[in-house]
């Protein structure tokens, strides 16, 4: 490439080409159809050709009106035969036919010629009529509306400058997902099946543009056109009502960019294990989710607690610290697919499990567990199923009402019972809320903080696996030093890595072997006070694999390239950023000395001290 | 016979035989060249454009595109005609005359190059 100008022109506009460090083959890319931008052209080829015969009529209308007028004869002021030129004619129907009508121009008419534009005004109004009320019809039409959205929705993905993530599906997970990541200034791309649900996202408030579209997730054209083929795209995540949709999204995304992470929702195992058939997608089922949590729950209180407070994104209040019963004997009402999960899970914690189930049971089904025919809204039943001496109970219907009457009932017969419920629908929620639940499922949003944690920062990730490992009191005295520093209400969590670009000032105290954290975090205002700010991890790959350190003390020494994963308020965050960048920060932090910021004083102080 | 082909054909010729017939004379003559015929040629070179509208394939865009080149040759050689009859204070001079006919010969061959690919897509299609 000679021409200096031409790799200018490449640079600035060539960057789509460029194909990244982990991007997929041009020849991939290529693969992933582009259907429906295709049928977007061709809808407004279609009104192209319907616009055809009134733009003729139109055109003849005025071409015979301009003709007669310049034809008929006229006079002028003094009763000279005169005739209209083409110039005239062609202004006085233009203003005649769009009805602004200045007179008769440039002289009066004679009888003849206004026989001639009679004629005319009506068949003028008629073309009009007919060419702009067709083009209307037109705008109005559905096909067409739904095209013009579509190249809308192509153009502003086609032009993200920014990381996004690809959201099929915008029920109430979705709605969660989206303002989270909206919260963390992340970008995201929406598309639904539903027209009500794209509505939501113009009247939801978020910060940042989310375009959103209305088509078929299992139709690889349309996850195309949403951003599959761009190499922004950091993630998809499927999360529609249909385990079939999400079982299509994950397949189209694993075949077609094997190299984007998949995050996909289902409730039944068999779906799956069709999902793992391709690639490695994550799959979140809440049901299971459930189960391990209230497993994590029994064992550590408090991890639990300090694991849901993180999933719920910033500004999330502190959870209560509930403590399942891990011994005796449990009582799961509804053995549907979330019964059936929450009774494996319980039974493999060693625990006594009753199932109460209205329909006949087929024995096999219930793999030897005991079980009470009929159904838990019945006092009897429950009687029956021993809940007087139980210790825990499980309502765990797709009913609300159901589940509701169940617990409450439960409650009548034994005070002092531990109670699960399983929310079905968003606008039960105070109804749970009024009951005060024990342990609350709430489907939609056991999959948002999953997807919030896994997505969000891949570090929080691994710390939250990590957590039920440190044991109860770690993760409560965890819990105490956050909420010393930074109060009940989750700050926002982040990460650095000590390296070059995020860190320069650091590095040579870091490689000192001397940077201990609690000096690090030293306020760089003053340096006697702490930054608010807690570490929850340290994560340091060496020759040897990685070795991660979980909430370390301040008497840890930081090293180059460590990536750390913070916890604080936004001003610490802002706090610790200087120390990072700022050399006179970081000289103040560490030793206590003011040094001059500016060029000139440091000149200045430099001159002076030789 | 389709009648669609019939109609497209008729203004697409009609087009290119009316700008001819006002095209021909002594090009700075006013007597030679009718204002009625090139009145006729815009409108049916409009007529013919709108009829190319909606056509998919790559030789119906190179023929909208022909077609828009005689549209704006013609307009712009009404635009002088105008200027120079009811605007100008010299009236029609024979220089201003040639440049309306000037005009509408740039027009003209755009129009001969619509007529070629109507013929090139209906000897193509025998082929076929």
């Amino acid at each position: 490439m000679g021409n200096p100008l031409l790799s200018f022109w490449m640079r600035l506009l060539g960057q789509d080409e460029d194909p990244g460090p982990r991007g997929p083959s041009r020849r991939l890319r290529r693969r992933i159809p582009m259907a429906s931008a295709v049928e977007a052209e061709a809808t407004i080829f279609l009104v192209l050709r319907r616009m055809r015969a009134p733009l003729i009529v139109l055109i003849t209308i005025f071409a015979v009106s301009v003709l007669g007028l310049t034809l008929v004869p006229g006079q002028d002021a003094t009763g000279a035969p005169y005739r209209m030129s083409f110039f005239d004619a062609f202004y006085f129907m233009s203003y005649t036919a769009s009805t602004i009508g200045f007179g008769e121009l440039p002289n009066t008419f004679t009888p003849a010629q206004r026989l001639w534009v009679t004629a005319t005004i009506y068949l003028t109004v008629i073309g009009w009529a007919y060419a702009v009320g067709t083009l209307l019809a037109l705008l109005q039409d559905r096909a067409f509306r739904r095209a013009l959205a579509l190249q809308h929705f192509t153009r502003k993905v086609k032009r993200l400058r920014e990381p996004f993530l690809l959201i099929v599906g915008h029920g109430r997970t979705g709605e969660l997902l989206c303002s989270a990541f909206d919260a963390l200034g992340r970008r995201v791309v929406v598309i639904d099946i539903a027209e009500e649900r794209i509505d939501a996202l113009e009247l939801g408030s978020y910060r940042g543009d989310v375009p959103g579209l209305v088509a078929d997730g299992r139709d690889p054209g349309h996850l195309g056109v949403a951003g599959l083929r761009n190499l922004r795209c950091e993630a998809v995540v499927a999360l529609t009502n249909d385990d079939e949709a999400n079982l299509a999204v994950a397949m189209t995304a694993a075949l077609l960019r094997p190299d984007l992470p998949v995050v996909a929702r289902t409730v039944s195992p068999a779906i799956e294990e069709r999902m793992h058939a391709f690639g490695s997608p994550t799959v979140v089922n809440p049901f299971n989710r459930f189960g391990d949590h209230l497993r994590i729950a029994m064992r550590s209180p408090a991890s639990y607690q300090l694991m849901t407070w993180l999933e719920s994104g910033p500004g999330a209040e502190l959870p209560a610290r509930g403590r399942p019963p891990g011994t005796g004997r449990w009582i799961v009402c509804g053995y549907g697919r979330f019964g059936r999960e929450v009774t494996a899970d319980l039974r493999a914690e060693g625990l006594d499990v009753t199932v109460v189930e209205p329909r006949a049971a087929t024995p096999e089904s219930h793999d030897g567990v005991s079980t009470i025919e009929g159904s838990g809204v019945d006092p009897a039943v429950l009687e029956r199923a021993g809940v007087a001496d139980a210790v825990g109970f499980v309502a765990g219907t797709d009913n609300d009402t159901t589940n509701l009457s169940m617990v409450s009932d439960a409650r009548r017969l034994n005070r002092s019972l531990f109670v699960a419920a399983r929310q079905n629908r968003a606008s039960s929620a105070p109804l749970f809320a009024a009951m005060e639940i024990d342990s609350l499922l709430v489907p939609a949003e056991v999959v948002a903080h999953e997807v919030f944690a896994q997505l969000s920062t891949p570090l929080l990730w691994r710390f939250l696996q990590g957590v039920p490992q440190q044991g109860d009191a770690w993760a409560a005295e965890l819990i105490r030093r956050v909420t010393a520093d930074c109060g009940r209400r989750l700050p926002t969590v982040w990460k650095i890595r000590l390296n070059q670009s995020e860190a320069p000032t650091l590095l040579g105290w870091l490689r000192s072997g001397e940077a201990r954290l609690g000096d690090v975090l030293r306020d760089p205002e003053r340096r006697e006070d702490r930054l608010a700010v807690t570490v929850l991890m340290v994560l340091r790959s060496g020759a040897d694999g990685e070795e991660c350190v979980m909430g370390p003390e301040d008497d840890f020494v930081l090293a180059p390239d460590d990536e750390l994963l913070l916890l604080g308020a936004t001003a610490a965050r802002r706090g610790l950023d200087l120390t990072m960048l700022v050399d006179a920060a970081r000289e103040y932090v560490q030793t206590g000395r003011r040094v001059p910021a500016g060029w000139l004083w440091r000149k200045l102080s430099r001159a002076g001290r030789t | 016979m389709n009648l669609e082909k019939v109609v497209f054909g008729f203004f697409v010729l009609l087009a290119a035989t009316l700008n001819f017939g006002f095209f021909i004379g002594n090009i700075s003559d006013p007597a030679l060249h009718n204002i009625y015929e090139l009145f006729a040629a815009i409108v049916v070179s409009l007529i013919a454009t709108v009829l190319k509208f909606g056509d998919r394939t790559q030789i119906g865009a190179v023929h909208l595109a022909t077609s828009l080149v005689a549209d704006l040759q013609l307009v712009a050689a009404a635009l002088a005609w105008t200027y120079s009859a009811h605007i100008a204070e010299t009236g029609l001079t024979p220089s201003a005359m040639a440049s309306v006919v000037s005009l509408s010969g740039g027009a003209l061959f755009a129009n001969v190059v619509s007529v070629v690919l109507l013929v090139v897509e209906t000897v193509s299609y025998h082929r076929r």
